[in-house]
C-alpha cells in the first residue's frame, strides 16, 4: 500500500470511509488550466452561483475525494489529471459569453490563461489546490479583497448590522463576517490549523503506510478537518469576492450586477446562521449514533417515575429529530417508572446533540405517589455514550476476558422453565465494566446488544483515558456525581425549566418533557464552545 | 427400559413408518404453507382490524393492572413470571399486534396524551386481545403461544400448542456445532441430524449458521404437530433444500444414512417423570408431555441417542446433547466411557449461561 507506486493505487478503501463533515462539501472541481506553478500573483475570482453557465458545459468534472488527500498526493494527481485533458482556451466558451463581459481572465505566472470559477458547491480545483498549498506551507497571506480588506479588517470596521430586510451591503458583509468569526471560534480555528499541519507532516512521511491502521486514522482525521477548514475558507473568500464585485459594479455603474451581488450577500447571510449551528457539531464523534442512559436517584417510586419521564423526553426528542430509538436495557421500578434504562439513538449527529444532556436532572413537583400531596424533589442522572463507527479503532475485547451471565439464574432451567426472561449480563473482568440487556426477545440478541453496549463503554473509557491529554469526553453514569445538576424542572409551585449551566429557561415544562429540547441543547453547545474559546 | 429401546428399533416398525410417511420436505413450497390463519404468528397476520388509540389504551391499562396484580405470586408458587416480566411481555404483545406503518408506535399507547381518537390498525381484534391476556394471566398460557412465536437466536419461529417452545439454553447447541465445524471444516458439508426437532429451531440454526452449501440437516420428530410447525419455519427461512423433515422415532427414519452422519444434535425430553407434576404452570399445563418426559430418571432418550450416535456418526462425526443438568452430564460421561470404550473422543461437558452443566459433546473416533 505504498503511496509512491502509483497515484491510482491510493487506498480508496480506507479513504472512502465516511468522514465527519458537518457541511455539504465540494467533491467536484472544474478544471480550467494546466498549472501547478506558484500561485498566481494577480487573480480575481468570481462566484457564479447565479450564472446559468456554471456547471461546466464541457462536462469535464473530476470526482476527487479532496477532503482525504494530503497535499503531495493532490499535486501529483493534478499533474496527472491535467496530462490527459487537452486543454485549450477555445473550449471554454465562458469568457466569450455575450452579456457577461466582466469575466476577468487571470494570468498565472506561467503565462497560462485561467478562469477561476467557483462552482455552486465550493471552489475550483486550482483554487482549492492553491489554497491547500498556501495553508499547508503556513505562509498563507490572509485572503483579502483586491484593495486589501480582510475578514479581520471587516470585523474591526464595526459596520452597523441592520435588519436583513435593509439592502445595505455593508450590513450584510458585517453580519456574515461576524458569523465566520463565530464559526472559526467554534471550530477552534487556530488549534485546527496547527493540528492540520501536524497531520499533513505525518502523512507526508514515506513510512506512514507501514501501519495502515494508524495511517487510516490520521488521514481520516486530516480529511475531516481539511473539509471543515476548506468550507470556511471558501465561505470567507466568497464574501470577499462579493465585496470586490460590489465595488466593481459601483465603479462601473452597473446596477444589475450590484443588485445581483447584494442578493448573493443576503443569501450568504441567511445560510451563515445554519453554518453557525453546524459548527457547533464539529466534535470528533458528534456524527455518531449513541446510547442514552438514565438512572433514577434516591427517593424510590417518585424518582423512578421521574427517570421514566426523562427517558420518555429523550425518546420523543429523538423521534422529532427523525432518529431511530431502540430500548436496550430497562429495569422497571416495582410500582412505577424505571430504576435505570438505556436506549440506542440512531441517526446523524445523535451524539453531538445528546452529549449536551449529560448530568443530573432535577424535578420539583407535588408527587402523585404521595397521598399527603407534598412537594418532592427528585433526581435522574443522564449519561450519553457515542457508538463509534467502523472507522474508529475500537478497544479489542478478548472473549476470555468476559464472563457472561444470565439473570434469574437458579432453578433447574432448560425444559423445566418457560420464561421470556432472557436477560444477559456481560462482565469485562479486567475493567469490571458490565453491560446488560434484557429487552431483546432472545438471549442471543440480548447478548449481541449487551456486547455492543460493552464495546461502547470500553471505547468511552479509552477515550476518557486519552482525553486527559486533549479532547473532551462525556462522563459515564458512574462518574456523574449527584451534585452535578444541570437542569431543574419545576412543576409546582410555579412552572419552569431552567438550565443551570446556561440560564436558558422556558416556562412550559410540558413541551420540554415532550421532547422540545433543542433550545436547551443548542444554547448549551454554543455557550460551552464559545466559552471554551474565550478561556484561552 | 432397555426393552423399549429395542422395540423402537425393530425392522418392522422401521419399514412401516418409513413407507407410511414420505419425506415432508417434499411438501414444502416456495411460500410458507398456510396453517389456518389464526394459527400463524400474530406479528405476521394482516393488520385488518381497525380500532382507536383510546380503545387500545383502555385495553393496555386493563392488562397492565391485571399484570401488576400478579406481583410475585407466580414466582413464589412455581417459579413463574412476576409482574415486571409480564409487563415486558405485554409490551411485546403490543409490538406484535400493532401496525406501526401508520406512525402509531407502542410508546404512544403506553404514554397517554391527547390524540386518542386516532385510528389504529391491529393484527387481532381488540376483543381477542382481552381474551389473550386473560389466558396469559389466568390460565398461565405461555406468552409464546399467546403471540404464536418465539424469538430464538436471531430467528423468529412459529410455535403453537403441541410443540415445545425452544429454550434460551438450547441456543448454545448451535454455537457448539459451529465451534466443532470451525475445528473440523470437513463437517461443514456433511449430513447432520437434529433429532426431536420440535419447532425446527436447532436444525434451522445449524443450517443457517454452521453448514456450507453441501451440508444438509435431517430433522426428525415423532409428533405430527411438531413436524407441521417445523416445516412452516423451515419454509419461512427458505431452507427447504437444506433441511429434510422426517417422521419417526429418533434415528429410525435415518437408516439410509447410518454411519454417514457428520453431526448429531438433539435436545431430547429429559425431565424425570416424577418431576412432571411440579412443573411451572406454563410448562406443565401447556407444553406437550411428549417433548418433556424423559422417563424415570430423565435419561431414557439420552441413552438411546448415545447408542444411536455410536452407530450413525461417521468417523470424526460430532454430537451435542442437551441434558437436565449436572447429574445427567456426569452420568452420561461415565456411561459413554464405560459402554463405548474407544468409540468416542474429546467427550466433554459444557455449561449454559447460568453456569449449569448442560451439554454433553464429543466426537466419534
Ligand atoms: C425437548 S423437545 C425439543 C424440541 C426442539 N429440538 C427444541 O430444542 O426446541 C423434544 C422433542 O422430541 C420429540 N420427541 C419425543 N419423543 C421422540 C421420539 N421418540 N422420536 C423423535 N422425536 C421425539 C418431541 O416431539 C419434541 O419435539
Amino acid at each position: 500500500m505504498s503511496r509512491g507506486t502509483s497515484d491510482r493505487a491510493w487506498p480508496g478503501g480506507i479513504f472512502s470511509a465516511r468522514t465527519e463533515m458537518p457541511f455539504a462539501l465540494s467533491r467536484q472541481a472544474t478544471l480550467r488550466t494546466p498549472s501547478e506553478q506558484s500561485p498566481p500573483t494577480h487573480h480575481r475570482t468570481y462566484n457564479e452561483e447565479s450564472n446559468p453557465f456554471t456547471g461546466s458545459k464541457d462536462g469535464r468534472r473530476l470526482q476527487i475525494p479532496e477532503e482525504t488527500m494530503p497535499i503531495s498526493f493532490l499535486r501529483r494527481s493534478l499533474r496527472k489529471a491535467l496530462s490527459f485533458l487537452h486543454w485549450s482556451p477555445s473550449r471554454f466558451p465562458y469568457s466569450n459569453r455575450p452579456g457577461f463581459p466582466r469575466q476577468k481572465d487571470v494570468f498565472l505566472t506561467t503565462g497560462y490563461r485561467c478562469s477561476f470559477h467557483s462552482g455552486a458547491q465550493g471552489g475550483s480545483f486550482s483554487e482549492n489546490w492553491r489554497r491547500l498549498c498556501s495553508y499547508s506551507s503556513r505562509a498563507a497571506a490572509e485572503p483579502s479583497t483586491s484593495d486589501g480588506l480582510t475578514l479581520e479588517g471587516i470585523i474591526s470596521n464595526q459596520w452597523t448590522i441592520l435588519d436583513e430586510g435593509e439592502s445595505d451591503w455593508r450590513s450584510h458583509v458585517a453580519a456574515i463576517a461576524q458569523s465566520i468569526g463565530l464559526i472559526k471560534r467554534r471550530l477552534k480555528w487556530k488549534e485546527m490549523l496547527v493540528r492540520l499541519n501536524l497531520l499533513s507532516a505525518q502523512l507526508d512521511r514515506p513510512d506512514i503506510w507501514d501501519d495502515p491502521m494508524h495511517a487510516g486514522k490520521i488521514s481520516r482525521e486530516y480529511g475531516s478537518l481539511m473539509a471543515k477548514m476548506k468550507e470556511v475558507v471558501a465561505w470567507e473568500r466568497q464574501l470577499l469576492e462579493h465585496i470586490d464585485m460590489i465595488k466593481l459594479a459601483r465603479e462601473e455603474n452597473d446596477s444589475e450586477l450590484e443588485s445581483e451581488s447584494l442578493k448573493a450577500l443576503l443569501d450568504m447571510r441567511r445560510s451563515s446562521k445554519d453554518k453557525e449551528l453546524e459548527a457547533l457539531l464539529s466534535g470528533q464523534h458528534d456524527l455518531c449514533p449513541c446510547f442514552i442512559e438514565v438512572q433514577a436517584g434516591a427517593g424510590g417510586t417518585e424518582s423512578m417515575d421521574w427517570a421514566s419521564m426523562v427517558m420518555q423526553m429523550y425518546r420523543m426528542w429523538a423521534q422529532r429529530r427523525g432518529y431511530g430509538v431502540t430500548v436496550v436495557d430497562e429495569m422497571p421500578g416495582e410500582i412505577a417508572g424505571i430504576k435505570r434504562a438505556t436506549i440506542k439513538v440512531d441517526g446523524e449527529y445523535a451524539f453531538g446533540y445528546a452529549k449536551a444532556e449529560v448530568g443530573v436532572h432535577r424535578l420539583v413537583r407535588i408527587s402523585p405517589f404521595d397521598s399527603n400531596k407534598r412537594r418532592h424533589t427528585s433526581f435522574a442522572a443522564v449519561a450519553v455514550i457515542p457508538i463509534l463507527g467502523d472507522g474508529f479503532s475500537h478497544v479489542q475485547i478478548n472473549e476470555s476476558d468476559l464472563r457472561i451471565e444470565r439473570f434469574r439464574a437458579g432453578g433447574a432451567g432448560g425444559q423445566h422453565v418457560n420464561t421470556t426472561e432472557s436477560a444477559v449480563r456481560i462482565i469485562h473482568i479486567p475493567t469490571g465494566i458490565t453491560a446488560t440487556c434484557q429487552n431483546e426477545r432472545s438471549q442471543h440478541q440480548n447478548k449481541a446488544s449487551a456486547m455492543a453496549v460493552l464495546q461502547s463503554r470500553l471505547d468511552q473509557l479509552e477515550m476518557a483515558r486519552q482525553a486527559q491529554m486533549n479532547a473532551q469526553h462525556t462522563q459515564s453514569l458512574t462518574e456523574i456525581s449527584w451534585g452535578n445538576q444541570i437542569r431543574t424542572y419545576v412543576l409546582h409551585p410555579y412552572r419552569m425549566v431552567k438550565d443551570l449551566r446556561t440560564n436558558y429557561e422556558v416556562s412550559d415544562p410540558d413541551s420540554v418533557l415532550e421532547g422540545d429540547l433543542d433550545g436547551f441543547i443548542l444554547s448549551y453547545l454554543s455557550t460551552s464552545l464559545d466559552k471554551d474559546e474565550e478561556d484561552k | 427400559m432397555q426393552l423399549v429401546h429395542n422395540l423402537r428399533f425393530t425392522p418392522f416398525t422401521f419399514c412401516r413408518r418409513l413407507s407410511a410417511t414420505p419425506s415432508l420436505a417434499a411438501r414444502c413450497c416456495s411460500s410458507p404453507p398456510s396453517p389456518t390463519i389464526a394459527a400463524k404468528p400474530l406479528f405476521l397476520r394482516p393488520p385488518h382490524h381497525p380500532s382507536t388509540l383510546s380503545d387500545l389504551r383502555q385495553w393496555y391499562s386493563w392488562a397492565y393492572l391485571l399484570s401488576t396484580s400478579v406481583g410475585s405470586s407466580f414466582l413464589l408458587s412455581d417459579g413463574g413470571p412476576d409482574s415486571s416480566l409480564l409487563l415486558r411481555e405485554l409490551r411485546w404483545l403490543l409490538e406484535d399486534v400493532l401496525d406501526t406503518s401508520s406512525g402509531i408506535h407502542p410508546h404512544l399507547v403506553t404514554h397517554p396524551d391527547d390524540d386518542s381518537h386516532r385510528k389504529v390498525w391491529l393484527r387481532a381484534e381488540i376483543g381477542d386481545l382481552y381474551r389473550l391476556w386473560r389466558q396469559r394471566i389466568e390460565e398461565r398460557k405461555p406468552f409464546q403461544y399467546v403471540v404464536g412465536c418465539e424469538h430464538w437466536r436471531d430467528l423468529v419461529l412459529w410455535v403453537r400448542e403441541g410443540v415445545l417452545i425452544p429454550r434460551p439454553e438450547t441456543e448454545m447447541i448451535v454455537d457448539l456445532a459451529r465451534d466443532a465445524v470451525g475445528k473440523n471444516p470437513f463437517l461443514r458439508d456433511g449430513l447432520w441430524a437434529d433429532l426431536g426437532t420440535g419447532s425446527g429451531a436447532i436444525a434451522i440454526g445449524v443450517s443457517r449458521l454452521v453448514l456450507g452449501d453441501g451440508g444438509k440437516v435431517f430433522a426428525t420428530d415423532l409428533s405430527p404437530v411438531a413436524l407441521e410447525v417445523a416445516s412452516y419455519n423451515v419454509c419461512r427461512y427458505g431452507l427447504e433444500d437444506a433441511i429434510e423433515l422426517r417422521k419417526g422415532s429418533w434415528f429410525e427414519p435415518l437408516r439410509d444414512v447410518q454411519g454417514k452422519l457428520a453431526g448429531v444434535v438433539s435436545n431430547p425430553p429429559y425431565i424425570p417423570t416424577d418431576d412432571m407434576l411440579g412443573l411451572q404452570a406454563e410448562v406443565g399445563r401447556h407444553e406437550p408431555g411428549l417433548a418433556l418426559d424423559g422417563g424415570v430418571d430423565g435419561t431414557d432418550d439420552l441413552l438411546h441417542l448415545c447408542h444411536g450416535a455410536s452407530s450413525f456418526l461417521q468417523p470424526g462425526g460430532f454430537f451435542a446433547f442437551e441434558t437436565n443438568g449436572e447429574k445427567h452430564c456426569q452420568f452420561l460421561m461415565e456411561y459413554l466411557a464405560r459402554e463405548f470404550k474407544g468409540s468416542f473422543r474429546s467427550v466433554d461437558v459444557v455449561s449454559d449461561f447460568s453456569g449449569i452443566p448442560r451439554f454433553v459433546i464429543g466426537f466419534r473416533c
